[in-house]
């Protein structure tokens, strides 16, 4: 029931000095949480950046050996070129060589290179021809040389002359390259 | 919500003021929810607020955010009309420069606003949350009284007195009268009556040849014949049964104090007088039913004397009642009220 004339006055614990007191705690606490919020935030990020960087490096240690097994690849590829470089190089220094070893009388009609062996297919005007001029160097670049002959239509020669080098020495000559 | 967490954790602090003639009595209730912690009293040499009194109320409303003073209203201009309804109040008073507040949806208490005004100005540096009607001091005091019969109802305060008559919780009258105001016409009645008082010891004795029986004398003589219209020894029972045994028996222990000095003398005669000239206005005014008034309860917030039991009885023939009033504590357990402590 009321009975005065006025009412009283609303009354809070909150007076302006206290607001004062609590607006300050409030305002560093507040301060000091979002500074902890902060800090929550950006060791949360540095983590998954650790992470991150984890999986990157170890994506790269995986790059790098699958990188490193692929140079060795093409280093062995690059060898392997180089070797079969050289014995094309080889090969067409011996063909050349072949070719010079073939005088201008004999006429060769093909030529066989095998792996420890050469035969060639030929015509000459006669065996002496052949003989001095033909197997004299076979003989010596071959460690075996056969000659056949059989008479061509215009009374030369056609020729087969197989010849074939040593197994150990051709061993010894791959060792070499 | 937390307001209330907050709110329970301190104490209350009820100051209540009652401002009187020449000084102010100051009265401060700690409270908790159990009750009353601590109370203190103390009395002010001054009618407004000084700085010893600013000084003994801060210290207390200091302790808690929830202090709440309250005062009892002062102003000359107040009193109380029978209604709550606006129409009727308007034909009662003119309440347009005065506050007014409706009590139990019954009566209506007003005073001045521009005294209520004043009394917040003096108290400005403390502030005030409560202004009480000492009408509302009377009806909450005698609370056990009111709602029975037809009744006048007076409470004493230094310098004034609120007068009111209830029946059955109505009010049917109600003056709020100053003894300062009334002195000058006090001191008429009283010169009249010690003049009338010097001619009787004058006439030490009748002289029987003064005395000229006329005719309308008589006349006036013959009216002795219906002297059977008077009231038969029963009715004088029943007016006897109007006596309030139960507030006679309170009062039994209660005894007045005797005036020694006669210092309370022309206090009590002028109370008396102001108590008369109410019953008077309350008979003859037509704005009032016309009721006898046969008990006259005291609330007795000044110490009056038993000369004013003895006046109204003899004079008036009502059967008085005095009630010692505190009226600080009064005022305090209206604010508790009003605060719902």
């Amino acid at each position: 029931m009321k009975y005065s004339y006025i009412k009283p006055r609303k009354k809070t614990a909150f007076t302006p000095e206290v607001q004062i007191v609590f607006t300050f705690f409030a305002i560093t606490l507040a301060m000091l949480f979002l500074t902890y919020a902060f800090l929550l935030y950006k060791a949360y990020t540095f983590e998954n950046e650790k992470k991150e960087i984890i999986e990157h490096r170890k994506e790269l240690k995986a790059n790098i050996a699958r990188m490193e097994s692929q140079i060795n690849f093409i280093e062995k590829q690059k060898a392997l070129a180089e070797k079969v470089f050289t014995q094309n190089m080889v090969l067409k220094d011996s063909i050349a060589n072949l070719f010079d070893l073939v005088p201008q009388r004999i006429t060769l009609s093909e030529a066989k290179l095998l792996k420890n062996g050469l035969i060639l297919y030929g015509i000459t005007p006669n065996k002496d021809v052949y003989n001095f001029m033909l197997q004299a160097p076979l003989r010596s670049i071959f460690h075996k040389t056969y000659s056949s002959f059989y008479p061509a239509k215009n009374g030369w020669l056609m020729f087969v002359s197989t010849n074939y080098m040593d197994e150990s020495q051709l061993e010894e000559l791959d060792s070499e390259d | 919500m937390l307001s209330k967490i907050v709110e329970s954790l301190y104490l209350k602090v009820l100051v209540t003021i009652v401002v009187q003639n020449e000084n102010t009595l100051v009265h401060i209730e700690l409270c908790s929810k159990k009750g009353v912690v601590d109370e203190i009293s103390a009395e002010f040499n001054t009618t407004v607020l000084n700085n010893k009194m600013y000084d003994f109320i801060d210290e207390y409303i200091k302790e808690s955010p929830y202090y709440y003073i309250s005062i009892l209203d002062t102003s000359l201009l107040q009193g109380a009309l029978p209604s709550c309804e606006k129409n009727r109040l308007a034909a009662l008073y003119d309440l347009s420069v005065a506050e007014h507040k409706c009590i139990d949806e019954s009566w209506t208490v007003y005073t001045a606003k521009n005294d209520l005004y004043e009394l917040e100005k003096t108290y400005e540096e403390v502030g005030l949350d409560m202004i009480f009607s000492p009408f509302v001091v009377m009806s909450n005091f005698f609370a056990d009284k009111i709602n029975g019969n037809l009744a006048m109802y007076a409470l004493i305060q230094e310098g004034a007195i609120s007068v009111a008559i209830f029946e059955n919780s109505k009010l049917l009258y109600a003056e709020h009268l100053d003894m300062l105001i009334g002195d000058e016409a006090e001191d008429i009645l009283l010169h009249e009556d010690i003049d009338e008082d010097i001619d009787l010891e004058l006439d030490d004795g009748i002289d029987l040849e003064d005395i000229n029986v006329e005719d309308n004398d008589m006349e006036s003589l013959e009216d002795f014949a219906n002297i059977e219209d008077l009231d038969s020894l029963e009715e004088i029972d029943e007016f006897s049964e109007s006596k309030d045994i139960e507030e006679e028996l309170q009062q039994e222990n209660e005894v007045l104090p005797e005036d020694e000095d006669n210092e309370a003398f022309n206090e009590d005669y002028q109370r008396f007088s102001i108590l008369q000239t109410a019953v008077a206005h309350f008979y003859k005014d037509d704005k009032y039913e016309s009721r006898f008034v046969e008990n006259i309860y005291i609330a007795d917030g000044v110490g009056v004397t038993s000369d004013l039991k003895k006046y109204l009885e003899e004079e008036m023939y009502v059967n008085v009642y005095v009630r010692k009033c505190d009226l600080v504590l009064e005022v305090a357990q209206l604010a508790k009220m009003e605060l719902g402590l």
